[in-house]
């Protein structure tokens, strides 16, 4: 059980402060039209973390406001990548690209999961991230080769984001337990069909990616072990709920 | 915060400049037509553009900017230039009395989307597929083909393989959204909420 909660808390938590982190450029986009779908995504991703924590409040966990808007940093376990600041948008392209395939790629293996509320969560949001990935994959093709700045400025977003990247793949300390029992396949799994996924949509473009051995990935997020940006994130994003959290909405 | 969006810089007028001359070119991207099918078995119907720098991107940005509300199955869009529209008509005249006969020709024919405008100021309405080898053989064979007793005002006849189509894995991109109840405004039933916290605090 606990390691079944400790993977639903990791990839809740991702969802959660990356819809947030996302959800910061609604108003500031580089078109109005891309304003749109990219804030449409961020919305997707708080309702699948909210899908995700009312699976967890099914198992015993709190209700989903309360683990959402009521933990400090240190109890959340989503990767480092999804909490550093957006930065240019070139960066925030990158992340959403770097991370969203991931995220796809997870849930696609999650649907074969034995512990049914997941496969069947994972099933119906396919189509949600078909779009999400279609997204990244046609801006990181056509920016990845439209001119000299864009080029250069998502290469050196890339160079910086890769080793946020492979934090994703930080293993739980429950991963033996996950793969026996068919609840997950594992994070060595999910991370080589990404590394393959990634090496097809940028070698499409004039960006290129490093050794992938010359790379250490940064991790301890998935322990509770964050960056000084995630507690001024949390603080805006519950800062309406704690004024009264009975509230009815 | 300056916007990357040049339509949005346009706000504000440059109210500095002393010299006369002519209107500069607009700096931003074409425009792409988006269409959309409401339900299965349901014509497609237009409804509105994107501005996108190719055929792609306006499929990915017409989707959120047209289909994130309302359920729907299906979208497709093609860029602006592709699209050959009849002159308009008014009245109880129909567009097609105006449409004449092409000349005959040894050209390859391939297929075109024809699209009805039924009411003035409505959406154009997908009528129906004909082959022919220019717009105006597509109009011309539609008016053989969908000339009904309807008084039709303006035809549009857009060849198929301009069109970004939704592919059939695409199908599923839609599958969520009759639960984003969050994104209708009437959901949130404001009105509701505020009588009953006026009944409570009187």
């Amino acid at each position: 059980m606990q390691s079944l909660k400790e993977l639903l808390y990791k990839i809740a938590d991702d969802q959660l402060i990356l819809g947030h982190r996302n959800s910061e450029w609604t108003g500031f986009g580089p078109l109005l039209e891309e304003d749109i779908a990219f804030s449409s995504m961020a919305q997707d991703k708080i309702g699948q973390s909210y899908a995700l924590y009312q699976i967890l409040h099914d198992l015993g966990e709190q209700a989903p406001d309360t683990v959402a808007f009521m933990r400090n940093a240190n109890q959340f376990h989503n990767c480092i990548l999804v909490e550093l600041p957006n930065g240019e948008y070139d960066f925030s392209l990158i992340r959403h690209f770097l991370f969203d395939t991931a995220q796809a790629l997870r849930f696609d293996m999650l649907a074969e999961s034995s512990f049914q509320p997941l496969a069947e969560l994972a099933r119906k949001i396919k189509g949600e991230l078909r779009y999400h990935t279609l997204h990244a994959n046609t801006f990181i093709k056509k920016l990845g080769s439209a001119t000299t700045e864009s080029i250069n400025r998502l290469q050196q977003s890339l160079d910086f984001a890769l080793p946020y990247a492979l934090g994703i793949f930080e293993e739980s300390p429950y991963e033996t337990e996950l793969i026996a029992e068919g609840i997950f396949a594992g994070e060595k799994v999910l991370r080589e069909k990404w590394i393959e996924k990634t090496e097809d949509i940028i070698k499409q473009t004039s960006l290129h990616l490093p050794d992938w051995h010359t790379i250490t990935p940064i991790t301890g997020g998935r322990l509770g072990q964050h960056t000084e940006h995630l507690q001024p994130l949390l603080d805006e994003m519950s800062e309406v709920f704690k004024i009264d959290p009975a509230a009815e909405w | 915060m300056k916007s990357l969006d040049p339509r949005v810089n346009r706000l504000q007028p440059d109210v500095t400049g002393k010299s006369i001359a002519p209107k500069a070119a607009l700096d931003q991207f074409g425009t792409f037509e988006v269409f959309v099918q409401p339900k299965d078995g349901k014509p497609f119907q237009h409804e509105g553009i994107v501005h996108a720098p190719d055929l792609e991107l306006a499929y990915v940005l017409a989707k959120e900017a047209f289909t994130r509300r309302f359920t729907c199955t299906s979208l497709y869009v093609v860029d602006t230039r592709d699209v050959y529209t009849s002159p308009t008509t008014e009245g109880d005249q129909s567009v097609y009395s105006l449409i004449e006969a092409p000349l005959a020709t040894n050209e390859v024919k391939t297929s075109y989307e024809i699209y009805h405008l039924l009411k003035r100021g409505k959406q154009h309405l997908h009528a129906g597929t004909v082959e022919a080898s220019t717009p105006q053989e597509a109009m011309y064979t539609a008016r053989q083909k969908f000339g009904t007793d309807k008084t039709i005002y303006n035809v549009w006849a857009i060849r198929t393989n301009a069109i970004r189509l939704t592919t059939p894995e695409e199908k599923d991109l839609w599958n969520t959204l009759p639960e984003k109840k969050f994104r209708d405004a009437t959901d949130y039933k404001g009105g509701d909420k505020l009588k009953s916290f006026l009944e409570r605090s009187s």
